[in-house]
């Protein structure tokens, strides 16, 4: 087990690496000049060419790509090159709501999804069968900014049960700022639901389909115990890898969902990087994006070692 | 066994992340208030019941010093079109965002009337009148007399301390210094000196009239003053991030992604400001500042310059929409050096074909307003109005017939084929596309690529459109003229590459004649002079000014009228209340 985890972890040196080099390239090939974007079309000109050159934007690209390599390895994220900041200040302060949300979605997602997964398979062809299905599909069917949209008009707007924008005061009122979780939860974590749903569904079909149900049916087991420990055990681990998959792309949903709460978070403080073209924070958030859908896999993976011992033990 | 050994592992790592998560944030907001605290407790003994009151809500108390039992704090929430900060330095602020909040917190010499920027309405602000100039030596020397005993905000350790001449003339050669400030262009040829604590005295190279020069010391881009041993304590980097003024208010604390917030200034010198402090929140996204405002979490919104949304707010009943100046004029700028727009015959051509009341229709009235020269008559001196134009006759009412036929004159009887990049920005977007299907018309076939705003910024500053459409607010007609107009100025090959992306090059000793005219109404003629000839070869079509829409709850009272704001927000003041 142990040399399965360390594999795993090698496999992901040369991932980041790659990671990095993309990321830097990409970065400098969008259009648009960082010192007019912080300086505004106002500035005067010998005002941009300073910037400029403190910026090191008038170095060669491979002098700066070595210098954010070592950088990066050091794990130092270097300065805002609009605001002076630290990157990694900025980011620990955002990252908490970022976090905070993705985890909130993906246990919505999981504890509402697998249940009716199993349920709408056990009632296959019910009321209950056709109401579930509908409702994913237009779970599946509609964006999450849409969805947004909707619940901060009702529940914030119109009821005013619910703030509107912001993320709250995680550090001081970490109780409070529950409140602001409650709407981007939902209009994240329910469309992730209604794909959960549909995957353990078909999933859970199949299973209930195969002889040693049956067998554990006719061994007069309670059908309890044969959906849980029989069924739902194999049925499993394509749930798992579609959870994983949610885990990594609701990271990367979240960036029209912060916008559109206007909560912090990495989404909005990449979105906020891209129009100043600040370029050391863009580089430092795709880098964290890319280093979460990496751990996410590998958590993933791992958990596949977990669930499936012919995993474990194949290498 | 074993694997629950490790899934307990994973647990507790996850657990571990997020706890860490979790507590990490404290680093970042700013503390300080200390030292004030203590001095005004130590002013006002007077007051014993408000001892046992949390710290914040004390200071109000005493300050106010009626005996009003204390309530939540009256703090201003302002949801602003931003994802961020960019620089609250006021000498890198060039974003609406960053303005809005350097406007609070810093002063000038001199300041636009809050409310109303116009020119003649200019009040002294940290200086105590307007200032003397005399000529030595050919060269002009302003003498400001300073305002005493103004206090810069305490900055952490710092302690609050009086401003004085030397801390005037530290800021305004930071201003000057292109390291330092986005602004140096605007005072080459200015040196500063402190001759006592409460005189300064500048020096121009070049003499200029009191209409270029005050601008350059009142509260806009470089003429904000910064208090020296804050910027010094606190370093260039971090001074952007917790800017430290004079103003009626003080930077209390930055949330990245999220706001910075200000808290009253109680020592301000116009007195203590009404409001107990402002939140600016950086909202990108115009419904959910909608959302905010209706749901009652803000109390002031920047909205979106489109008739249909300022009606629709209207309609909401306890919100108020403020449609005001100063309008950012949009100019279309035909490239001469490029064919066939060389020949100023298809460019009045082309002119004739455009409707400045179909542009006008895009975002509507009061939002939009038409103009008639490249500088805006409307809100600053120097421009020309209709009816000057149109008794020269240079309006270029539309006439489409008229401009078929002089295509035809100039030998393109079936048109020709353009094409241009525009901005995905609504401002932007909508007026090329217009103009696109306006063009089409007289059967020119104008192709229009949309890219993002920076990249638009960059691309058209490397002389790729025929055609460049420009929106922006400049201080003066100098300004507008140097930097749209002047040979220098020309894209690339210019001497001082900038803003001039029709390649006009032939009246540069009418801008240069005006810049050194020190008689007001001599200087508004050459101007005037100057923007004729723009239209007489016509290679600026001026289309319209757009104003700033901000909505706000009705019980925000800003305690001025609105007519222009040069810090592009509606100006929060000491005199802005909430009536709750």
């Amino acid at each position: 087990m142990i040399r399965y985890i360390i594999n795993r972890i090698i496999l992901a040196i040369p991932i980041l690496l790659a990671v990095f080099t993309v990321v830097f390239l990409v970065v400098r090939v969008i259009p648009g000049d960082p010192a007019v974007a912080a300086l505004g079309d106002y500035a005067s000109k010998e005002a941009v060419e300073a910037l400029r050159e403190r910026m090191g934007l008038n170095a060669p690209l491979p002098v700066q790509y070595i210098r954010f390599l070592t950088d990066m390895l050091r794990g130092d994220l270097g300065e805002s090159l609009i605001n002076g900041k630290p990157i990694a200040e900025q980011v620990w302060y955002v990252l908490p709501f970022t976090l905070q949300l993705t985890f909130a979605s993906v246990v919505l997602g999981t504890i509402l999804g697998v249940p009716l997964g199993v349920w709408t398979a056990v009632k296959r062809n019910s009321l209950i069968d056709y109401i579930g299905r509908i409702l994913s599909l237009a779970g599946l069917s509609i964006p999450a900014f849409y969805l947004a949209i909707l619940l901060i008009f009702v529940f914030a707007v119109k009821l005013n049960w619910l703030p509107a924008v912001g993320g709250g005061d995680l550090a001081n009122k970490p109780g409070e700022s529950l409140r602001f979780l409650i709407l981007p939860t939902l209009s994240l974590g329910l469309i992730m639901t209604a794909s959960v749903t549909r995957l353990a569904r078909s999933t859970m079909l199949n299973v209930l389909n195969e002889d040693y149900v049956r067998t554990a049916r006719a061994k007069g087991l309670t059908e309890w115990v044969v959906l849980i420990q029989h069924a739902l055990r194999s049925a499993l681990l394509p749930i798992v890898s579609l959870i994983g998959l949610w885990t990594a792309s609701l990271i990367g949903d979240s960036v029209l969902t912060e916008i559109v709460f206007s909560r912090p978070g990495l989404g909005k403080m990449l979105v906020g990087a891209i129009l100043q073209r600040d370029y050391t924070a863009l580089q430092s958030i795709m880098v964290i994006y890319a280093a979460f859908v990496v751990v996410v896999n590998l958590l993933t993976d791992l958990t596949y070692g977990f669930l499936d011992p012919r995993i474990r033990h194949s290498r | 066994m074993k694997r629950w050994l490790l899934l307990a592992v994973l647990v507790s790592l996850l657990a571990a992340v997020g706890a860490c998560a979790g507590a990490t944030p404290e680093t970042v907001t700013v503390v300080e208030t200390v030292v004030v605290t203590k001095e005004v407790q130590g002013e006002t003994v007077t007051v014993v019941e408000t001892v046992e009151v949390v710290k914040e809500v004390e200071k109000e108390v005493v300050v106010t010093a009626t005996p009003v039992p204390m309530e939540e704090p009256v703090i201003l929430r302002l949801g602003q079109n931003a994802a961020d900060l960019g620089s609250l330095d006021p000498h890198f602020a060039t974003s609406t965002q960053d303005r809005s909040v350097v406007d609070m917190i810093f002063n000038g010499l001199l300041r636009y009337k809050p409310g109303d920027g116009a020119f003649d309405k200019m009040e002294p602000d940290l200086a105590e009148d307007f200032p003397e100039m005399e000529m030595v030596d050919g060269k002009q020397v302003w003498t400001f007399k300073l305002r005493q005993g103004v206090k810069c905000h305490p900055a952490g350790k710092l302690e609050a301390y009086e401003l004085t001449a030397e801390d005037v003339v530290y800021s305004l050669e930071k201003a000057a210094n292109p390291d330092r400030s986005a602004y140096a262009g605007e005072y080459t040829g200015m040196t500063f000196e402190a001759v006592d604590d409460y005189t300064v005295k500048i020096t121009l190279e070049q003499p200029l009239s009191p209409v270029l020069f005050y601008p350059k010391v009142a509260n806009y881009s470089g003429g904000f003053i910064v208090c020296k041993k804050a910027v010094e304590a606190l370093g260039d980097d971090k001074f952007k991030t917790h800017p430290v003024g004079t103003g009626p208010f003080m930077f209390e604390s930055y949330s990245p992604q999220e706001k910075v917030v200000l808290k009253a200034n109680p020592d301000y010198f116009r007195g203590k400001p009404k409001l107990d402090g402002v939140e600016m929140r950086y909202i990108p996204d115009i419904s959910s500042r909608e959302a905010g405002l209706l749901a009652g979490e803000l109390d002031v919104i920047n909205g979106i310059p489109d008739i249909a949304w300022v009606d629709r707010m209207k309609n909401e009943g306890n919100v108020t929409v403020d449609v005001f100046g100063v309008g950012e004029v949009a100019t279309v700028h035909f490239n001469t050096s490029k064919p066939p727009l060389d020949n100023p015959e298809v460019r009045k051509a082309l002119a004739y074909a455009l409707d400045r009341d179909e542009f006008l229709a895009l975002f509507g009235e009061p939002i939009a307003e038409n103009v008639y020269s490249p500088v805006p008559a409307k809100f600053l001196a120097g421009g020309l109005t209709k009816e000057e134009v149109e008794e020269l006759g240079l309006a270029y009412d539309v006439d489409r017939e008229k401009a078929k036929q002089m295509l035809a004159d100039a030998g393109y009887p079936d048109g020709f084929d353009l094409e241009v990049i525009t901005s995905e920005m609504t401002g932007y977007r909508r007026i090329y596309e217009s103009m696109q299907a306006q063009l089409a018309e007289i059967g020119v076939n104008m192709k229009v690529n949309v890219v993002d705003h920076s990249t638009m910024h960059s691309q058209i500053r490397k002389d790729v459109n025929p055609i460049v459409v420009y929106i922006a607010w400049r201080p003066n007609a100098d300004v507008y003229l140097t930097r749209f107009f002047h040979s220098d100025s020309i894209v690339v090959t210019g001497a001082k590459p900038d803003t001039n992306f029709s390649h006009y090059d032939k009246i540069d000793d009418l801008i240069e004649q005006a810049r050194g005219e020190t008689d007001a109404e001599k200087q508004v003629e050459l101007w005037k002079e100057a923007q004729i000839k723009i239209l007489e070869d016509m290679v600026a079509y001026p289309l319209q000014f757009q104003q700033q829409v901000y909505a706000r709850a009705n019980y925000v009272d800003y305690g001025h009228d609105l007519v222009s704001v040069f810090a592009l927000y509606p100006g929060i003041t000491e005199q802005t209340t909430l009536n709750k």
